[in-house]
């Protein structure tokens, strides 16, 4: 079964095939070195330059250095323990793969609504419920569909994140999902677009899901097929793949993030405890 | 058939805010009142719920019904709004799907935490029955199915006396919010999107609060000497919601849930903020209702029949939503969704009362 081969059981024989896949597709070498990249499975291969941008994840780093422990809140998309969802339990795993002697804890947590009404409040609620190091945060479907405006969105984002960062919390930011009726859909490709922009100038590790997908919808296939159609396909390949995708990101970004202790950090990546908040109140 | 009357009327204004405010992105969203204050239009749909509770339990004449009668009805009650839940949870996700499949775009699957349905239909269908289960947007009936569920025992401790049950659930409030008491989400992680433990305060004020605006006259004076109170805070309100301050809960001290604004657990500062409100308007309903004509009729229409109303406005909302988003939204788009979803609400308040008015014929 597809699916099982998506989660290898045995741990070494996945590392060495992610090992050799990343070496394979140029993702990032120095830091599969580095860091143990996470394995990816031969289904949801992308090449880097395609999945992800890389920023530092200086909290992210500390906490690893400090305690040996990760404490990540994922936020968004299902999270029942179905084909898709395994998503955050797979996370961890891939995770604790690419670094044995971490812990990661990972909490979950769906986040129903738009960014640009109402669903950045609920986030800071989230977060100060759980006080996470990490933010992995599947953004934008929701608004993208509600048709919300782009601008009012990336702004709702930026602020979210701004304020994220303020209080020494790293974020990865998820782009939304791809499927070929929104390929061409102008609306929802500014969304995509309004994500990227805000995590470059925020400084954020993005994962480029919608690209990533559209790459493995122009894949010839000769696997599995669905009962409902390619699309349906696309989207659970694509739903099984996010924790890959994610580890990857995450771990090519810690590998490229320098070490607090000794060297002082650049300003931009410290936790900014007693930097005044973007958002007012 | 109820004539036309204040919370009738403020029921179905309630209604309306809440079709229009779950249609996230639409042009009339920004002319609701819940952009312009802290608090919105579910805290009026629980407090009107407990109000007319008072007024199911007791006679015309103000003589409570017998207590066991009190308790049946409300547990009939409590059946009905479960049934509505079942209902509208099924119809919601079978909207979804067959957007889904119909526009040949599985994202839309994911809307909502449908996607855990999807992904999960073993657990979830469990959890739909136990209401642990809900969709975005989806999550106030489940709030009243417990709400009416113990607002029996609300009414009898209300007679025997009113301050203590009001005492009761101020206590069961604030324990929730300084010790972060919810009921939990399953399947997934997570807790309820409107915290019982603390809406249930505003089920119970509001049934008390009917119940002293009926037998004591210094309560009618009172709140009309505090209606200036009521005013600055609505204006406070006002001002915080339009220039976008509010705590940041990172910042404000343990315990946090007292200090936040936050929805779900109705948090003192939305708590105060409605209770302004209500002060500030309550007076409004004898103002406006000789002026607005037809208006009070339809809205009253629509607060007498706040279950169905409220169903079928959720699924309207829905279906909006997927107009708003297969069409690209703008202004014709949302002015036709918006008049045609209150002209399919105004008819099923007309159809739940033709059919309630037609003589049943006796089952076989």
């Amino acid at each position: 079964m597809v699916r099982r081969m998506a989660f290898p059981q045995t741990f070494e024989a996945a590392r060495m095939r992610g090992i050799v896949v990343a070496l394979c597709l140029g993702i990032v070498p120095a830091a599969a070195q580095e860091a143990g990249m996470p394995a990816p499975s031969l289904e949801c291969r992308v090449p880097g330059s395609q999945l992800y941008s890389v920023a530092g994840l200086a909290a992210a780093k500390a906490a690893l250095e400090a305690r040996h422990v990760l404490r990540i809140l994922a936020i968004g998309g299902s999270s029942a323990p179905g084909a898709s969802a395994s998503y955050p339990v797979k996370l961890e795993a891939a995770l604790e793969q690419a670094m044995p002697h971490v812990d990661v804890v990972i909490d979950h947590r769906g986040l129903p609504g738009e960014i640009a009404s109402g669903a950045a409040e609920r986030l800071r609620s989230l977060v100060a419920d759980a006080e996470p190091d990490l933010v992995v945060w599947q953004v934008g479907t929701h608004d993208a569909i509600a048709r919300v405006d782009p601008t009012a969105f990336a702004e709702a984002l930026d602020e979210s994140v701004a304020w994220l960062k303020s209080h020494g919390i790293d974020v990865v930011l998820v782009d939304p999902l791809y499927t070929a009726s929104v390929a061409t859909d102008t609306d929802y490709n500014r969304i995509v677009d309004g994500v990227r922009d805000v995590a470059t100038r925020e400084g954020v590790p993005l994962v480029r899901r919608f690209e990533a997908l559209r790459y493995l919808a122009g894949r010839t296939e000769k696997g599995e097929g669905h009962i409902l159609g390619r699309q349906f396909r696309l989207n659970d390949l694509g739903l099984r793949c996010m924790a890959e995708h994610v580890a990857l990101t995450i771990s090519a970004s810690l590998a490229r993030t320098p070490s607090p202790p000794p060297t002082p950090v650049p300003p931009k990546e410290t936790p900014a405890l007693t930097e005044p908040q973007r958002a007012p109140g | 058939m109820r004539e036309p009357n204040a919370i009738d009327f403020w029921r179905g204004f309630a209604l309306i805010t809440i079709f229009i405010n779950h249609i996230p992105g639409n042009t009339f969203e920004r002319y609701t009142f819940s952009q312009y204050g802290i608090s919105d239009a579910a805290e009026l749909f629980v407090f009107l719920a407990g109000w007319s509770i008072g007024i199911a339990t007791r006679t015309r004449d103000g003589a409570p019904e017998p207590r066991w009668r009190s308790v049946v009805r409300m547990l009939a009650r409590t059946v009905e709004v479960y049934r509505a839940q079942i209902t509208v949870m099924l119809l919601a996700l079978s909207i979804i799907a067959g957007a889904a499949l119909l526009l040949d775009n599985p994202l839309i699957l994911e809307w909502h935490n449908a996607g855990n349905f999807f992904a999960d239909p073993i657990q979830s269908v469990c959890g739909m029955a136990l209401l642990t289960y809900q969709l975005g947007f989806f999550n106030i009936l489940p709030l009243y199915v417990v709400l009416i569920g113990i607002a029996p025992i609300i009414v009898v401790i209300a007679r025997v006396s009113r301050v203590l049950a009001l005492g009761l659930s101020f206590a069961l409030y604030f324990a929730s919010l300084i010790l972060d008491w919810n009921l939990p989400s399953w399947p997934g992680e997570g807790t309820w999107f409107f915290d019982p433990y603390c809406w249930q305060l505003l089920l119970t004020l509001g049934f008390v609060l009917q119940d002293w605006n009926r037998t004591s006259p210094a309560f009618g004076r009172w709140t009309r000497r505090l209606m200036p109170v009521g005013v600055v805070i609505v204006i406070v309100g006002i001002t915080l919601s339009v220039l976008d301050i509010r705590p940041d809960p990172l910042m404000v001290p343990e315990p946090r849930l007292l200090f936040t604004f936050e929805k779900s657990y109705l948090t003192p500062a939305r708590l105060v903020h409605f209770l302004g409100v209500l002060l500030a308007f309550s007076p409004i309903y004898a103002l406006i209702a000789p002026r607005i004509g037809w208006i009070v009729g339809f809205l009253s229409g629509l607060g007498r029949n706040s279950l169905a109303v409220f169903s079928m406005g959720s699924l309207l909302s829905l279906i909006g939503q997927l107009v708003r988003f297969q069409t690209g939204g703008g202004l014709l788009v949302d002015m036709t969704v918006a008049g045609c979803g209150l002209v399919a609400l105004g008819i099923t308040a007309w159809f739940v009362e033709w059919r309630s008015r037609r003589p049943s014929k006796p089952r076989a």
